[in-house]
């Protein structure tokens, strides 16, 4: 598990130009031990930049942030993609071996556990072109758990997916993180999706801001079809809809 | 104008259709067997039209003398020792230098000017050069099978670096992979269809370079022997070593290059 501390960070594209574009502005929050949350928030507000700087892909404009694990050492990250990203040239497994620490013996077990548990045990040595979307991206969720990472980022993993496999990868995701005991970066722009599998959300607002911080607090696992789940959806879709009005630069705020 | 459809047919059956002799003549290979039936019949037809054109009865006889009186091997073994030299540097240096230019917007700034001259300084100026510079023998044909080469090789390889996936270098990146091993497991493989297409211009560049350079300067060796025949004016001799020049090609890209490329890319023909 992690401690992720977010504080005062923004984030300027083009900073000092005619074309500067302001992102993110002035984000705070922290996540720390076993919390699953969920970054929501229209197009353009900014999630995926937040993800990136987190994973250290790109740099922030100022702010500080700090993701360490739970001893004060440095965190290890694992990243899902919305789309899978495997090499197309290494099979299924020599993928997941890629992002592993060459010098650990045990990676090859545990790569072997993770594909056992989404199911891909008998798909080691394909090719990711000989696999459907839905596994390629198992292969992707199975890649970052298998690194054991203290924080699992997530950038909507499912979005690219049909209904049925996305439903159907959303209940794997909840049985392995129940599991795991991962803190868990959740970006989507489905808010159905993020009370199902958060504890908490977070919603951005166009410009980057903070614009609400909600607790979950529903008994696991959830399902779509709960009544109390429903409920709760409904009332942080009504929350988004107060956004929209209050920010009225937004197009469409889900 | 309404267009009528009716049930559409499927491949198996329209394959079913056909006569397996027509599946037969339309293939690749008799594509290929074609165009060697069509070359030899217009070169019977040149040879009997003009006379100053051997026809393959007279150079066949040639090149069968030329192998038994044993010219044919050691030639050879002296222009491949030379091409075989100048290729390996070109591909080594050519790689390394692609890779730089490719990673390295400062090294492209630098080297992209001396690659472009480089391609476009022909490979027979290489040839009058180093036979200047480095007189009769082996350097010659060496250098000059190098410099035709090793552009060719660095463009692609270059051109395959800057078109490594951003999205593959980002997931690297944020599982924080080493760089000896991004370049060993992500580029390298990323580039091999660049490299081998940057290898396979420079085996043919590098070809026409070395038996230049021995047409002009060479002591010995496939180009030298062929300039034997044309100072001779015994142009069958000379077609002959012509044929021979053309089939090293042709086995080289057919054996080596062909097999090497399907190993490299077997990955692609497995899709879902």
């Amino acid at each position: 598990m992690a401690v992720l501390t977010v504080k005062d960070l923004c984030k300027t594209f083009g900073a000092g130009t005619a074309r500067s574009n302001r992102v993110l502005d002035h984000i705070s929050f922290d996540v720390r031990g076993q919390t699953f949350v969920s970054i929501v928030g229209p197009s353009g507000c900014g999630k995926s930049t937040l993800l990136n700087i987190i994973s250290g892909v790109e740099d922030h404009t100022s702010g500080h942030i700090s993701v360490t694990g739970d001893s004060g050492s440095p965190a290890r990250l694992g990243y899902v993609f919305q789309d899978p990203r495997l090499l197309p040239w290494r099979s299924v497994r020599k993928n997941m071996l890629y992002v592993q620490d060459s010098a650990d013996e045990a990676a090859g077990t545990r790569v072997d556990r993770y594909l056992d548990m989404v199911g891909l045990s008998k798909h080691g040595d394909f090719f990711p072109g000989q696999l459907s979307g839905g596994m390629q991206q198992r292969v992707g969720i199975a890649r970052a758990f298998a690194v054991e990472p203290d924080l699992l980022i997530m950038d909507e993993p499912f979005s690219h997916l049909d209904a049925i496999t996305a439903r159907g990868l959303r209940a794997q995701l909840q049985e392995i993180w129940s599991h795991s005991k991962k803190t868990v970066v959740f970006v989507t722009h489905d808010v159905v999706e993020a009370v199902e599998l958060s504890d908490r959300i977070i919603v951005l607002q166009p410009g980057g801001k903070i614009f609400e911080d909600i607790e979950i607090d529903l008994p696991r696992p959830r399902r779509q079809s709960d009544p109390a789940v429903a409920t709760l959806q409904a009332e942080v879709l009504a929350r988004l809809e107060n956004m929209k009005a209050l920010t009225p630069t937004v197009a469409s705020a889900v | 104008m309404t267009q009528t459809v009716t049930r559409r047919r499927s491949a198996e059956e329209m394959a079913g259709d056909a006569p397996a002799w027509r599946g037969r003549l339309t293939s690749n290979p008799a594509a290929r067997s074609t165009f060697y039936v069509a070359a030899f019949l217009t070169w019977l037809l040149l040879a009997a039209l003009f006379e100053r054109i051997p026809g393959p009865a007279s150079v066949v006889d040639r090149l069968i003398e030329e192998f038994r009186r044993g010219e044919v091997f050691g030639n050879f073994a002296d222009t491949f020792y030379r091409f075989s030299i100048g290729v390996a540097l070109s591909v080594v240096a050519g790689i390394l230098i692609g890779v730089l230019i490719g990673l390295s917007p400062m090294a492209r700034a630098f080297l992209e000017s001396p690659v472009m001259v480089g391609l476009s300084i022909p490979a027979i100026m290489w040839a009058f050069l180093t036979v200047m510079w480095f007189g009769f023998g082996h350097m010659s044909p060496i250098v000059t099978t190098f410099l035709t080469a090793v552009p060719f090789v660095i463009l692609n390889v270059a051109q395959g670096v800057q078109g490594v996936s951003r999205d593959l270098r980002d997931m690297s990146s944020s599982y924080g992979i080493p760089l000896t091993r991004r370049v060993r497991d992500l580029v390298l493989p990323a580039v091999s269809g660049y490299v081998l297409a940057g290898v396979r211009f420079a085996v043919i560049m590098g070809w026409n370079g070395v038996l230049l350079a021995e047409w002009f300067g060479g002591s010995g060796g496939a180009g030298y022997r062929a300039r034997y025949w044309y100072d001779a004016n015994q142009f069958a001799g000379f077609a002959a070593w012509v044929v021979l020049f053309v089939g090293v090609i042709i086995v080289l890209d057919q054996l080596v290059f062909e097999k090497a490329s399907r190993r490299a890319f077997r990955w692609r023909d497995q899709t879902h």
